[in-house]
C-alpha cells in the first residue's frame, strides 16, 4: 500500500466507518514523539518534584540571608544579594550547580532508556514503530528542555523570592561598572542559559548508562558514581594535565557573563567541551541502542 | 542484521572520540601553523623592535609559569598571593593607550581584579571584597604614573627587560614563524651561552606589522615544557576610547583613598623573576631591604639582606614558609652557612647570617656568588 | 500476495548458549489466523521478537509483509499491530493516555484522529469506563485487553499477538476469540502465539507446533486433524472377547482400558465391525469412530506430553 493510493484504498472498502481507515502518509507527524517525550518526562511526579527542590533553593537562601541580617560580609554573589535581590538568582544558580542540578539531571536521564527497558514499554515503541534512532534523539532533546527548565526555575523563583526579599536596583558586575536592572535580569538569563547547556554532558553521559541497562537505579547509581568520580579527578592537582578534558572543569565559567564586556572565552571551550561530551555519549548510545536486543 | 554488523556501529563513537581528542588537542597547532614571511635577520627584527611604538592597543593576555616550585604546606586557597605569584595560569585583559592611559584586569575564578588610570587618577577594584582603592598621583613628570601600574602584563615591557640582557653571552636568532591571537608574528630566539643558568632558551613572538612582542617564552635548561609563557590571546592595536581608563565606584563599594609619593621607588633594575608575571601594587609586601647584583647577564644573583632564615626555620610554627625552609638542605662554604632552596628554574640560598640569595641559576654559581657577595 | 509472514531458518542463540529458536521455517498465509502452538519456553516469544525485530536473529531471514526485517521496519511495523510478551504500559499514567503516546511514535499516524482512535480501540477491547484510570489499576486482565487496544490504534494487515488471552477470565477470553475472529473476518491476517491447544482448536485456520525451540510441524488445522487416522473405540464389558473379534478382523493398535476396547480400523466398513461383535456375542454399551485432539496429534508428534519445555 503506497501512502498515495491509500484515501482511495479507504473508500472502496464498504464496511469501514471507522477512522481507523484513513492512513495519513509517512514521514509527516515526526514531532509528535518528541512532544509525548516531553509530556513523559514533565508529566512525572517525580521531575515535578525535583523542579520543586530547584525552585526552594532561591526560597532557602533568601530566607537565610534575610534572617541573618547579613548585609553583605560575605564574598562572591552571595554577599550581594542582601544589596540587590537580582544576585539572588545569580547566587542561587551557582550553589545549585556543584550537587542540585547534577542530581536532578541524573535521575532524569538515568530513567530514560532504562525506565522504559524496566517498564516494557521500550518494546511497544519499537514496534509502534518509533524507530531506534529517533526514539533516542526524542530522549535527548527531553533531557536538554529538562536541563533548560531546571536552570530556568532557578531563574524565575530567583526573580519573585529576590524582588519580594530584597531592595533591586542598578546590577554592579565583577569588573566594577554597572548596568541597569533589565541588562542584570537579561545577563542572569544568559547564566541560566550557560549553566543549562553545561549539564548536557551530564545528560548525554546519563543516556548512554542508561541505555546499557534495563535497571534504571543502577543507572543513575553508575552515572552519579561517574560524576563524583570525574568531580574527585578534577581536585587532584596532579592530574592538571588532563584536567582541561573533564566535565566540570570550567563550569564555573558562567560568571564570566558579569565582565564588562562578558569574557566569552572560557564558556566558548566550556561549550565545546560539553559539545565534546554529548557526541561521544550521544554516538555510544546511538551505538548500543540500535544494536541491542529489547527483550 | 548479523553480529559483525552491529558490532560495527561502536566504531561511529570511537570516530568520536578520535576526532574530539584531535579536534581538541591538535586544533590549536593546525590553528597556529607558521605563516608565510618574508626573511628577517635578528638585528633588523630586533631594531625594529626597539623602535615599536603604538597609540594604543587592547587584548587579551594569558601567562602561564610552571617553576617547579613545591606546593606550599597549609596554603589557603584564598592566599592567593604567594602562589599566584609563582605559578598557575592567569588571564588578564589588557588596554593602553599612550602616553599614560592603562588598564589592567586580572580574570580570577567569579572575580576580577582591575587597576586603572586615565593619568590624573589611579584606581584599584577588588570584586570579590568589593573595595576600590584611589591613587591619586603626584603632579611631576618624574614618576610616570604607568609605573604604578603592572607591567608584568604588558608583554612589551617583559620583552623590554629580556632585551635590555642581550649581551655578548646570548645567542640570538630568529626561529621562524607563527601566529600569535590571529596575528603573523616571527619568532626570535635567545639561548644563554652559559650553562651557569637555568634559562634554557627565551622566544619572543613579534608582530611582523607593529613590532610589538605578542609572547614571551622562557624553556628551562632541563624538561620540554615553559617554565613560563606569557602572551596575548587576542590583541587589538586600535586605540581604546578613553571612558575605558576611568572608573567610577559604583555604590555600595567601599572606597579608600591612597596618595602615591612622588619619589617611591620601585625595584626595576634586574628583578631576579624577571619574565615572570609579577603581580604588582601588592601593598605590605616590600622588600626587607633593595636587593644587590651581583654578575651580570644570565647568572647575575640577586642579594636582599635582612631576611631572618635561621630564626625561620627554627620557628615551624612561623608559617607555611618556615615549614618549607625546615625541611630544605643545609649547605657550607666559604661565604657561611644557609639554607637552599631548588626548583627547575629558581634557586635561592638563605644564609644563616640573613642574606638571600636568588637567581635563575644553578646552585653551584649561587654559592660562587655568595662567596663574592659583601657581608 | 505473498505470504505476510516469511521465515528462513531463523535462529537465536542466546548469549549463555541456549538455543532458543532453532532453524525455524514458518510462512504465514495472507488472511489466514495463524495458531504458533507450543509449550512455555519452547522459543514463541523469541521468534515472535525477531519478527518484530526487537532481537537480531544469529542467524536466518525475516521477511514481514514481503519485506526485510529488520531493514524495513519503519516502513512495514505501521502496517502490523503487535502484542509482544504481555502487556507493559507506563503505571502512571491512564489507559487512554499510554494508547496515545504509542500512538504517537508511530510517526504515519495521523494526530487528528489519534483521540478518536483511541476512544474506538478501547471500546473493542471493553476498556472505555476504565479509559480514564490509571494504569496502576488495571488487573493483568485489563492491561491485557489493552495491550491488544494497542494493536487496533490503526487498520493493520498484520497482527502479531504473542498469547493473547493470557491472565484473561473465561468471559474475556471467549471476548478476545471473537475479536480475532472478527478481525480475520475483515482480511486481516492473524498471528497468535497460545500454549493452549484448545484456543487453536477454536479459532485458528492454521497451525504451527514448536517444541524445544524447533518447528515441528505447520500445514491448516484440518489437515493436522485429519492426519491421525480416526479410532474404533467399543464399550463393552466383555473386554477380552471384544478384543479378541477385532484383532481377528485386522484391526491394529489394539488398546484395553476399564471399559473401552480400542483401535485403528484399518480400512473396513465400520458397520463389519458391529455385525462381527454382535455375532461373537458381545454386549456393546456403546461404539463408533473417534477423532483425535490436537493434544493427540501434539504427542503423537512430539512423543511426549505437553508440558513445559526445559
Ligand atoms: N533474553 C534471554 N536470554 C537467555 N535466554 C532466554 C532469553 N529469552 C528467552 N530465553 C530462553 O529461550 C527459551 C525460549 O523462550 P521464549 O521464547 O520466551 O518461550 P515461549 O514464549 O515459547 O514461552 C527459554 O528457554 C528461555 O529461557
Ligand atoms: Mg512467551
Amino acid at each position: 500500500m503506497s501512502p498515495s493510493e491509500a484515501p482511495a484504498e479507504a473508500t472502496e472498502v464498504t464496511e469501514v466507518t471507522r477512522v481507523t481507515a484513513t492512513r495519513p502518509s509517512a514521514g509527516r507527524h515526526t514531532v509528535a514523539l518528541f512532544i509525548s517525550e516531553l509530556r513523559l518526562v514533565f508529566g512525572r511526579a517525580r521531575t515535578q518534584v525535583g523542579l520543586g527542590v530547584l525552585a526552594a533553593v532561591p526560597l532557602l537562601i533568601g530566607i537565610a540571608i534575610k534572617l541573618s541580617g547579613n548585609s553583605g560580609g560575605a564574598e562572591g554573589f552571595i554577599g550581594q544579594v542582601a544589596g540587590n535581590g537580582l544576585f539572588l538568582i545569580v547566587a542561587s544558580l551557582g550553589l545549585s550547580l556543584p550537587f542540585f542540578l547534577p542530581t536532578a539531571v541524573t535521575v532524569i536521564s538515568g530513567e530514560s532508556l532504562a525506565g522504559e527497558a524496566s517498564l516494557g514499554t521500550l518494546r511497544n515503541l519499537l514496534t509502534a514503530p518509533a524507530g531506534r534512532s529517533r526514539l533516542l534523539a526524542a530522549k535527548m532533546v527531553a533531557l536538554t528542555v529538562f536541563c533548560l527548565v531546571a536552570t530556568m526555575t532557578i531563574w524565575v523563583s530567583g526573580l519573585i523570592v529576590g524582588f519580594i526579599l530584597f531592595p533591586v536596583g542598578d546590577v554592579l558586575l565583577l569588573s566594577g561598572s554597572t548596568v541597569s536592572l533589565g541588562e542584570g535580569l537579561l545577563r542572569a538569563l544568559v547564566i541560566a542559559l550557560v549553566i543549562s547547556l553545561s549539564l548536557l554532558g551530564l545528560a548525554a553521559i546519563g543516556l548512554f548508562v542508561s541505555s546499557l541497562t534495563s535497571t534504571p537505579l543502577a543507572a543513575m547509581a553508575a552515572t552519579f558514581g561517574t560524576f563524583i568520580v570525574l568531580g574527585i579527578m578534577t581536585a587532584i592537582p596532579q592530574l592538571h594535565a588532563i584536567h582541561p578534558w573533564l566535565l566540570m572543569y570550567r563550569w564555573q565559567s558562567f560568571a564570566d557573563v558579569l565582565r564588562d564586556p562578558p569574557y566569552w572565552h572560557e564558556i566558548g571551550r566550556n561549550l565545546l567541551l560539553q559539545a565534546g561530551y554529548v557526541a561521544v555519549f550521544y554516538t555510544a548510545a546511538w551505538a548500543r541502542i540500535t544494536s541491542r536486543d529489547i527483550t | 542484521m548479523g553480529v559483525a554488523q552491529r558490532s560495527r556501529r561502536w566504531l561511529v563513537p570511537v570516530a568520536t572520540v578520535a576526532v574530539v581528542a584531535g579536534v581538541g588537542t591538535l586544533g590549536p597547532v593546525v590553528a597556529d601553523a607558521s605563516p608565510k614571511l618574508p626573511s628577517i635577520t635578528a638585528q633588523d627584527l630586533l631594531a625594529k623592535v626597539q623602535t615599536a611604538k603604538v597609540d594604543g592597543l587592547s587584548g587579551t593576555v594569558r601567562s602561564e609559569a610552571d617553576l617547579g616550585l613545591p606546593a606550599i604546606p597549609g596554603m589557603a586557597p584564598g592566599s592567593r598571593e604567594l602562589t599566584d605569584l609563582l605559578s598557575g595560569q592567569h588571564t588578564a585583559r589588557v588596554a593602553f593607550a599612550s602616553p599614560d592611559k592603562a588598564r589592567v584586569s586580572l580574570i580570577d575564578n567569579q572575580a576580577e581584579q582591575l587597576w586603572t588610570t586615565d593619568g590624573t587618577s589611579a584606581w584599584a577594584y577588588d570584586s570579590s571584597k568589593r573595595e576600590a582603592t584611589k591613587l591619586t598621583l603626584p603632579a611631576h613628570k618624574t614618576a610616570k604614573p604607568e609605573k604604578a601600574l603592572p607591567k608584568a602584563y604588558d608583554p612589551q615591557a617583559v620583552a623590554k627587560q629580556f632585551l635590555d640582557a642581550i649581551d655578548p653571552t646570548t645567542k640570538v636568532q630568529v626561529s621562524g614563524t607563527e601566529k600569535v591571537a590571529g596575528r603573523d608574528a616571527y619568532k626570535l630566539r635567545l639561548v644563554p651561552k652559559t650553562d651557569k643558568t637555568t634559562v634554557g632558551s627565551v622566544t619572543l613572538a613579534i608582530d611582523s606589522k607593529t613590532w610589538v612582542p605578542l609572547d614571551v617564552t622562557v624553556m628551562p635548561r632541563t624538561g620540554n615544557d615553559p617554565a613560563v609563557e606569557l602572551g596575548f590571546t587576542s590583541v587589538s592595536f586600535d586605540v581604546p576610547a578613553a571612558s575605558s581608563f576611568t572608573f567610577t565606584p559604583p555604590k555600595g563599594v567601599k572606597v579608600t583613598d591612597q596618595k602615591v609619593p612622588a619619589a617611591r621607588e620601585h625595584p626595576e633594575s634586574a628583578p631576579p623573576n624577571r619574565g615572570k608575571p609579577v603581580k604588582p601594587g601588592k601593598p605590605g609586601a616590600e622588600r626587607p631591604d633593595k636587593p644587590t647584583v651581583i654578575g651580570t647577564g644570565w647568572d647575575s644573583v640577586a642579594m636582599i639582606r635582612g631576611a631572618n632564615a635561621a630564626g625561620l626555620a627554627s620557628n615551624p610554627a612561623a608559617g607555611p614558609l618556615a615549614q618549607l625552609l625546615a625541611k630544605a638542605p643545609t649547605v657550607q662554604g666559604s661565604w657561611g652557612r644557609g639554607k637552599v632552596l631548588t626548583t627547575k628554574m629558581v634557586s635561592a640560598l638563605i644564609t644563616d647570617d640573613g642574606r638571600v640569595f636568588v637567581g635563575l641559576v644553578t646552585l653551584d654559581t649561587l654559592q660562587a656568588a655568595a662567596a663574592k657577595a659583601p657581608r | 500476495m505473498s505470504a505476510p509472514v516469511v521465515t528462513r531458518g531463523l535462529t537465536k542463540r542466546f548469549h549463555g548458549g541456549q538455543v532458543a529458536v532453532d532453524a525455524v521455517d514458518l510462512e504465514v498465509p495472507a488472511g489466514s489466523v495463524y495458531g504458533f502452538l507450543g509449550p512455555n519456553g519452547s522459543g514463541k516469544t523469541t521468534t515472535i521478537r525477531m519478527l518484530l525485530g526487537l532481537i537480531a536473529p544469529t542467524s536466518g531471514e525475516v521477511e514481514l509483509l514481503g519485506e526485510p526485517m529488520p531493514k524495513a521496519h519503519l516502513r512495514v511495523l505501521p502496517r502490523v499491530g503487535a502484542l509482544v510478551e504481555g502487556p507493559a504500559f507506563y503505571p502512571f499514567w491512564t489507559g487512554q493516555a499510554n494508547l496515545l503516546r504509542f500512538d504517537a511514535a508511530d510517526r504515519t499516524a495521523d494526530p487528528k484522529t489519534r483521540k478518536a482512535r483511541a476512544g474506538e480501540a478501547l471500546e473493542r477491547v471493553g476498556l472505555s469506563n476504565a479509559a480514564g484510570k490509571k494504569v496502576r489499576a488495571y488487573s493483568l486482565g485489563m492491561r491485557q485487553r489493552l495491550a491488544i487496544a494497542v494493536a487496533l490504534m490503526q487498520r493493520r494487515e498484520l497482527l502479531v499477538l504473542d498469547e493473547p488471552t493470557n491472565g484473561l477470565d473465561p468471559q474475556g477470553t471467549r471476548e478476545v476469540r471473537h475479536l480475532i475472529r472478527d478481525l480475520a473476518g475483515d482480511g486481516t491476517t492473524v498471528f497468535t502465539s497460545t500454549h493452549l491447544l484448545a484456543e487453536v482448536g477454536q479459532v485458528c485456520t492454521h497451525a504451527a507446533i514448536m517444541n524445544r525451540g524447533k518447528l515441528l510441524r505447520q500445514s491448516t488445522v484440518a489437515d493436522l486433524r485429519a492426519e491421525l487416522r480416526p479410532r474404533l473405540v467399543v464399550r463393552t464389558p466383555d473386554l477380552g472377547a471384544a478384543a479378541e473379534t477385532l484383532q481377528g478382523l485386522g484391526v491394529t493398535e489394539l488398546k484395553t482400558t476399564e471399559e473401552t476396547v480400542e483401535g485403528d480400523p484399518g480400512e473396513l466398513p465400520i458397520e463389519k465391525f458391529a455385525a462381527a461383535l454382535v455375532a461373537a456375542d458381545v454386549r456393546i454399551h456403546g461404539f463408533g469412530l473417534e477423532r483425535p485432539s490436537l493434544e493427540d496429534t501434539f504427542v503423537a508428534l512430539t512423543g511426549e506430553g505437553f508440558d513445559v519445555a526445559e
